[in-house]
């Protein structure tokens, strides 16, 4: 039987939805599933873990682990792998998956494969497939070692519905510190803000919104909405809006239910972070502008004008 | 401070990339430098110009590299080399690094700045595991940079819960992000005497490596097949009086696609 670890996404002390989205992945195409949760506090996230459809559960708590260290993380996982006997480890789309992914298959000599949104088992022969070329293209890949290291696309795969596991916990030992590479500090995103990647609705900004105005007026919506605030590159280039909001093809890849692009011309390279919105609503005053091409629903017009009257209609709909 | 840095060409993701038979069509094509390489370039050349550090570069390809590797001469580098070899053949991350690392072993450098990604594959990996394999301690996704003295650097990166500081002892490697600075033009003069300089060309025997060493031509995962992603259809664009169609789309946004 196949074996897969998946690595615990977690925030804030919370598991995150990706995780339960793997282990049942995991277990339609057949494998047994464990999942590995590093960090400090972390211990506490087991009944969770089993609820996620794990049979196994690979716990590394401890206080040197608080904050993320790509190198003492990697080490637990490749504990965890070994002790699994892991045929695949899946991380879920998270930066600190992205570069362990890399580190722990150099050291289990593995194949590694970024950004993955489906897996098939052929026999021996594991297959997936993959976006390349910002997100023009898919890729059909074949693995040809006996194991592979994943990261799984955001919004790849769904959660199933009755999963059940079995509590198995096995505590792993605390990695050595990395002496040279010293994490220092984290300077973390606002509090408060809704996760981008497990939001329902995101609603993202760009150039369009001009300054700091344009954007706590499209601000105001998100917060009606209790949706995320994302945005394009050229807003957090030019210091409007955090790093970690940025969506596209050097940041998040988001899959809501509703994304809104508010003034955002829909380059390709942004296109690549969202496209796998379930609907997607475009405010643009160009008629032209290639957001149009892959919305839903457009609004041509002057966004200033088009957002006060959006949260207006969406109270009313919202109040019926 | 000596710095190697690895710049990859690839193909121009602006241009309309078209699959027949499971093959990307050659025809139409262009290739130009990784973003993520040049801002890696950018990077280099700005610590040579302010902390008086040694620049290197290597590219990893075909006979048509030698272009951007004149394009990160004008741009500053000062010392640059081609490893070209036909059992280079459907190299993975794991053969580029392994590569690469025998590339390291020959100079004696201090930091090797690598993109966060190739724009081509997307992947992600390469910087990484060339540092597994040297040993080295690694940061990723880096957007900021600052040299403290002559064995530590001061990195930020982007992390999942904000920006992350990190102090880095040298030797050391590191993968950047885009958003870390904006890679010059470079400028006519600079331009001309890239034309001129030397560029050291070399196949596998010459770094040293027998292509089973470097597993050209043995990837560890390798693509059977492409196809076009399925382009999202558009839907209706609404023009007119912005309070109409607003309603419109709301009212559609509810009983449509009840998203609200
Ligand atoms: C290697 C690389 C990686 C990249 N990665 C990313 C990425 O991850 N994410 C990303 O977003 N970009 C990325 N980019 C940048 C990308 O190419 C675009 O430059 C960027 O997405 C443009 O942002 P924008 O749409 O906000 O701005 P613009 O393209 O300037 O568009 C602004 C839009 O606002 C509209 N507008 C202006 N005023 C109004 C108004 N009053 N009302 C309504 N509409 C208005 C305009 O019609 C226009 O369509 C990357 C680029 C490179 C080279």
């Amino acid at each position: 039987m196949t074996k897969v670890l998946v690595i615990a996404d977690i925030k804030d002390g919370a598991l995150k939805g990706s995780t339960a989205e793997l282990v049942s992945k995991a277990g339609e195409i057949g494998a047994e599933t464990a999942v590995a949760a590093i960090g400090s506090g972390v211990a506490s996230l087991t009944g969770d873990l089993v609820q996620a459809g794990s049979s196994t559960q690979y716990i590394a708590d401890d206080p040197g682990l608080e904050l993320f260290s790509a190198g003492p993380y990697a080490a637990c996982v490749v504990d965890a792998a070994r002790q699994f006997g892991a045929d695949m480890i899946w991380f879920g789309f998270s930066e600190s998956g992205k570069t362990l992914a890399p580190r722990v298959a150099a050291r289990l000599d593995a194949a590694c494969v970024s950004e993955i949104i489906d897996v098939k088992l052929k026999g021996d022969q594991v297959e997936v497939t993959r976006p390349a070329i910002a997100n023009k293209v898919l890729q059909q890949v074949k693995i040809n070692t006996g194991s592979l290291v994943a990261v799984v696309r955001a919004g790849a795969f769904e959660a199933g519905e009755d999963v059940s596991g079995t509590e198995n916990v096995v505590q792993l030992s605390p990695p050595e510190t990395d002496a040279r590479a010293v994490i220092q500090e984290i300077i973390s995103d606002a509090e408060g803000e809704i996760d981008l990647t497990d939001a329902n609705i995101v609603i993202s900004v760009g150039r369009g919104v001009k300054d700091q105005d344009g954007v706590n007026l499209v601000k105001e919506l998100a917060h009606d909405l209790q949706a995320g605030l994302g945005a394009s590159r050229a807003m957090v280039d030019g210091g409007f809006m955090p790093h970690n909001t940025q969506v596209g093809q050097t940041g998040k890849i988001v899959a809501p239910s509703l994304y809104m692009a508010v003034g955002i011309s829909g380059a390709i390279q942004h296109l690549a972070g969202m496209s796998g919105s379930k609907y997607i609503l475009a405010v643009n005053k160009d008629p032209e502008a290639p957001i149009f091409n892959v919305a839903d629903y457009g609004i041509v017009g002057d966004l200033f004008e088009v957002v006060p009257i959006l949260r207006e209609e969406i109270k009313k709909v919202r109040n019926q | 401070m000596k710095i190697l840095t690895t710049v990859k060409k690839v193909v121009d993701v602006e241009l309309n990339i078209r699959v027949k038979d499971g093959a990307i069509q050659e025809e139409g094509l262009q290739y130009v430098i990784n973003a993520w390489d040049e801002t890696a370039v950018e990077a280099a050349v700005q610590l040579k110009e302010n902390s008086g550090a040694e620049t290197s570069l290597v590219s990893i390809g075909g006979a048509d590299n030698t272009d951007i590797i004149r394009r990160c001469y004008a741009m500053g580098i000062e010392q640059g080399m081609h490893i070209q070899d036909p059992a280079i053949e459907k190299p993975d991350s794991f053969t580029y690094a392994s590569i690469l690392q025998k590339v390291y072993e020959k100079g004696d450098y201090d930091l090797v700045i690598t993109g966060k990604q190739a724009q081509d594959t997307d992947n992600g990996q390469t910087g990484i595991i060339l540092a597994e394999y040297l040993g080295l301690p690694c940061v990723s996704n880096v957007i900021d940079m600052e040299v403290l003295d002559e064995t530590h650097v001061k990195v930020s990166r982007l992390g999942d819960g904000g920006t992350e500081v990190l102090e880095l002892e040298l030797p050391a490697v590191v993968t950047v992000d885009v958003s870390m600075n904006e890679p010059r033009l470079p400028a006519m003069r600079g331009i001309m005497m890239a034309k001129k300089k030397k560029i050291e060309t070399m196949d596998l025997a010459g770094l040293g490596a027998s292509p089973e060493e470097v597993g050209a031509g043995a990837p560890k995962s390798e693509v059977l097949a492409f196809q076009e992603t399925e382009k999202r259809q558009g839907g209706q664009k609404y023009e007119g009086d912005p309070a109409e169609v607003t309603a419109k789309v709301v009212g559609l946004l509810a009983s449509e696609a009840k998203v609200l």
